[in-house]
């Protein structure tokens, strides 16, 4: 207390304690937390079996041999099996995770940067341009999350890009909303008030006061709809709006090895139990994020 | 450094103008179907340069919205403030310059800062808008913590949540003065801290004020807290100023039967001079239907037929500066206690 | 209340409106023509301007949706491109079936999740909790016409006691309520039943152990009330959240369905819009897409209205 009344204070000699971050204390929370590390670490290995699935398969994903179709699992050379037309089951699984963690990820990235944006201006400026834009997302919120992804797909038709474009649009309206939420939550608080006192401009505000606490719970939110844009994805392969044959993903494979459950029932549910395994994973990672940052909801 | 002028310097109206000048402030919130909040009705007030101007009222009376229409987070809906004889927002006296100039302390200490941001970065943000660069501003935020008491080299890298409710006051009080403010407005600034924390902070507010020439609005539900610390005192009621003059006097001899009922509402230590009675009776105050004449007449004592149908205006009365609303103090008013006009004369 | 009511229905009007503008433009944003999938590959430049005519597509789109809008609110959907028959007709019929299966698995969703979740909210914290927890968890990762394909391996390939697919013998639609029907109904339905079975139980979790922290219980066991008043009470106190996220859940079952109905092939909505997909039938497309979003436009109002009668907090929101 005395050094309210010293004038010289060395304030520019020493540097000042650095104190763990915001960060540093999520990062211990998460470490602790068993079951989020366990799925980070299995979502990590499906991740570099993506990336290095040239180098990890054993056989080419789409050699296919009219002699070897659906051979059981444990067949010698096909350790997972083969598929309807001979190819390999465990190379196909390895390749088709590229396909389904990018319809996976992908569309939740773009989503969580335009929905941002939508939600936090909303959020921040509201009046007449939160109403005009909640009730335009509200609009897309009165369709249930897969028939808006199929109602997309099937008017647009097949391929993967439009598979992409029209996940894309159905996560835009809830991470709006939640990124709206948020920031009219933030927007009241009085360190936002001081940082207008200050005269300082919304650029300014929205930059230094309101993402740093906006986008932390937004991006939670969006990790969790990692699994459903999976899931959703691989529904529309499925369907046989996605990608097509030969390539493989895992919601096509499912689809392609339908008919051969009377035949080969556990090879035909392989790619299913790929979704699943890849799937849970997200889900408990993200609420292993959501936990360690402390977000509520 | 652009915010080390003195205040010699920046004192453009000298010292006969008043600091601030509010006049006719008013802001009414829309409850839809008509229906509308009188948040502030006409508010007049003064702030002498170098003073501190202390705001009392019980809750919902306005002084929060007056305190946010001061500072412009909340535009008014009619009349206007002068700053040091300058119109707020005028070519004179941009609003970002006026902000340099006006500074707000809120009551919550942590909702107030933002989490996300140490300490240092807090209060070097308002000199990094208006161009101060960024080590130039750590600089001083570093030397603010100082002043206000906090070690910088301990505190200055913390987050908010790491500090006790007081020190992230006196936080927020640096913050604050990081601009080089000239008027304070201490919104509840205290009432949140323990009573020991708060006789602490009060010091402080006074020592800063002589330090930095300084003039406060204090915001505050306690009256012996504000009998402390203000010079001058202001009595808010549903949106309406119903007395104000300088403390002593105020609080010796209150002239408005609300100020009468607030202070002898006021806790004493001493057992001698307690109040039996309830200092106020009827329904409190509801800012929506305010009530025609007098706003306090339903719950007045000395209320008259008068009192329901004319709005008393502020009338100066009693010994110095000082003015009351009521219509006992007005002569010629019909209040069998006012004056008779020919008396007055 | 009325007035509650009327602000939620006139805040479903341009909800409904919205959804309206959507699926009209479906057929719009869709590449090419929409009638390419009727053509013939040699079809003639008069044939062409003469089905365009027909179907209307050669007005200015601002008309063509005012007079698609016009018939859809009188009940015409129009023609099946593929098949030539009324979309409307085909469509109900579907829904029935939809609904159906829809009913059914929220119900046995619900009956399982309020079970799960309320041992888990009660026990909180025990084996029992974590079990529950995790059988959450798992319900909303897993992809259910995954789900379905593995319950039909087990109970249809392997064990033989139900049947893998269809709406009833010999390929019979009819809604007959014996065991030959039944038995078509129960592998759908549990599959369905997983997807609100996940959210009910995580929702009635939270709601217990919210009630059971709140002030008045210890108060009413202090009373000398037994386990069962208490139990009485988290009921009274979750039931209106409880049933609004079943309604919900329906709601998001209707759409939700198509996977499992293709899967099944169950004869209901989901398995109509997979041959409109498969076959472009644009038309069927977009009725079937208009009547879900308003079913569950519709459900949500209903929610909305069931949840203010019973719990008077909500009317003020």
């Amino acid at each position: 207390m005395s050094a309210a009344t010293t004038d010289a204070i060395p304030v520019a000699i020493t540097q000042p304690l650095r104190s763990p971050g915001y960060w540093a204390g999520v990062f211990k929370r998460f470490k602790r937390d068993k079951v989020a590390v366990g799925a980070g670490l299995v979502v990590l290995a499906i991740i570099l079996m993506a990336v290095f699935a040239d180098y990890i398969a054993p056989a080419d994903p789409t050699r296919s041999s009219m002699l070897r179709r659906l051979r059981p699992i444990g067949t010698p050379g096909y350790p997972l099996g083969a598929d309807e037309l001979g190819r390999d089951m465990l190379s196909r699984l390895i390749h088709g995770a590229r396909l389904s963690l990018f319809m996976g990820v992908v569309p939740v990235f773009i989503a969580f940067a335009v929905g941002s944006v939508i939600g936090v201006s909303a959020g921040f400026f509201g009046g007449k341009y939160n109403t005009v834009t909640m009730r335009t997302v509200d609009i897309f919120y009165a369709f249930p999350s897969v028939l808006l992804a199929i109602a997309l797909s099937g008017a647009l038709g097949a391929g993967v890009f439009n598979s992409l474009l029209s996940l894309t649009i159905v996560f835009i309206p809830p991470i709006a909303r939640i990124a709206e939420s948020v920031t009219t939550q933030v927007r009241s608080m009085d360190y936002v008030e001081a940082a207008r006192a200050s005269g300082a401009g919304p650029g300014t505000i929205i930059r230094v006061h309101v993402l740093g606490n906006v986008l932390g719970p937004i991006f939670v939110y969006a990790t969790s709809l990692i699994s459903v844009s999976m899931i959703l994805a691989s529904g529309l392969s499925f369907l046989g709006l996605g990608t097509k044959p030969p390539t493989p993903e895992w919601g096509l494979m499912l689809n392609t090895l339908r008919t051969a459950i009377y035949v080969q029932p556990w090879v035909a549910a392989l790619p299913g139990a790929a979704i699943f395994i890849t799937s849970i994973s997200f889900n408990l990672l993200s609420d292993g994020l959501r936990s360690a940052m402390d977000v509520k909801g | 450094m652009s915010l080390e002028i003195s205040t010699e310097e920046r004192d453009r109206g000298g010292a006969g103008t008043p600091l601030l000048e509010a006049r006719t402030l008013t802001k009414h919130f829309p409850l839809g179907r008509g229906a509308v909040v009188r948040a502030v009705d006409g508010v007049d007030f003064q702030v002498l340069k170098g003073e501190t101007l202390g705001v009392v009222g019980e809750s919902g009376c306005g002084k929060s919205t007056t305190a946010r229409v001061v500072m412009q987070l909340i535009l008014q809906d009619k009349g206007e403030m002068l700053f040091d004889g300058e119109a707020v927002g005028s070519a004179a006296l941009s609003l970002k310059e006026y902000r340099r100039q006006a500074q707000m302390v809120f009551q919550d200490s942590y909702a107030s800062l933002n989490p996300r941001l140490t300490i240092e970065d807090s209060i070097a943000f308002g000199p990094t808008v208006h161009g101060v660069p960024k080590s130039g501003a750590i600089l001083r935020a570093r030397d603010l913590l100082a002043r206000v008491g906090l070690d910088p080299a301990r505190f200055a890298a913390r987050y908010p949540h790491e500090l006790s409710g007081g020190q992230r006051q006196r936080v927020n009080i640096a913050r604050a003065l990081a601009l080089g403010p000239r008027l304070v407005i201490l919104d509840e600034a205290v009432s949140a801290l323990d009573k020991s924390v708060e006789a602490q902070v009060l010091n402080l507010l006074m020592d800063l004020r002589e330090e930095f020439g300084l003039t406060y609005i204090f915001i505050s539900h306690d009256l012996n807290v504000v009998r402390f610390i203000s010079d001058r005192v202001m009595v808010m009621y549903l949106g309406e100023v119903v007395e104000i003059g300088p403390v002593d006097e105020l609080y010796d001899d209150p002239r408005h039967p609300y100020t009468r009922a607030l202070l002898s509402a006021m806790p004493s230590m001493d057992p001698d001079n307690r109040t039996m009675e309830a200092p106020l009776a009827g329904d409190p105050p509801n800012p929506i239907n305010p009530p025609e004449g007098c706003r306090f007449h339903p719950r007045c004592p000395q209320a008259q037929t008068v009192c329901a149908k004319v709005k008393p205006v502020l009338t100066r009365t009693g010994a110095g500066a000082r003015l009351a609303a009521c219509h006992m103090e007005i002569a010629g008013s019909g209040h069998s206690r006012a004056l008779g006009l020919e008396d007055a004369a | 209340m009325l007035t509650y009511l009327a602000k939620r229905i006139l805040y479903v009007l341009p909800v409904a409106l919205g959804v309206s503008v959507f699926c009209f433009l479906l057929v719009h944003i869709a590449p090419g023509d929409p009638l390419t999938s009727v053509l013939p590959p040699d079809a003639s430049q008069q044939m062409q301007d003469e089905l365009r005519k027909i179907y209307g597509f050669d007005r200015p789109l601002p008309v063509q949706f005012g007079l698609w809008l016009w018939k859809a609110v009188q009940g015409d959907l129009g023609t099946s491109i593929a098949t030539g028959r009324p979309v409307a007709a085909e469509v109900w019929r579907a829904v029935g079936n939809t609904l159906l299966i829809a009913c059914l698995a929220t119900v046995i969703g619900f009956v399982l999740g309020c079970f799960f979740g309320f041992v888990a909210g009660y026990f909180r914290g025990s084996f029992l909790d974590k079990f529950a927890s995790m059988l959450a968890v798992l319900g909303v990762s897993v992809p259910h016409y995954w789900l379905g394909m593995v319950l039909v391996i087990v109970f249809s390939v392997q064990l033989g006691w139900l049947p893998p697919g269809g709406a009833g013998p010999g390929g019979s639609a009819a809604w007959k309520w014996d065991w030959e029907h039944v038995s078509h109904m129960i592998l759908p339905a549990v599959t369905m039943s997983v997807i609100p079975m996940g959210i009910i139980s995580r929702t009635v979790r939270a709601l217990v152990a919210d009630i059971l922290n709140q002030e008045f219980v210890p108060a009413l066991r202090a009373k000398g009330l037994m386990d069962f008043g208490v139990f009485r009470h988290v009921v009274k106190n979750a039931a209106p959240t409880a049933l609004a996220v079943m309604g919900l859940q329906l709601g998001y079952l209707l759409g939700g369905s198509i996977l499992i109905e293709t899967v099944f092939s169950w004869p209901g909505t989901g398995f109509l819009l997979g041959n409109a997909i498969f076959q472009r039938d644009l038309p069927l497309l977009q009725g079937t897409i208009l009547v879900l979003a308003m079913f569950f436009v519709g459900l949500n109002v209903l929610v909305d209205i069931v949840q203010g009668l019973l719990d008077p907090r909500v009317r003020r929101r």
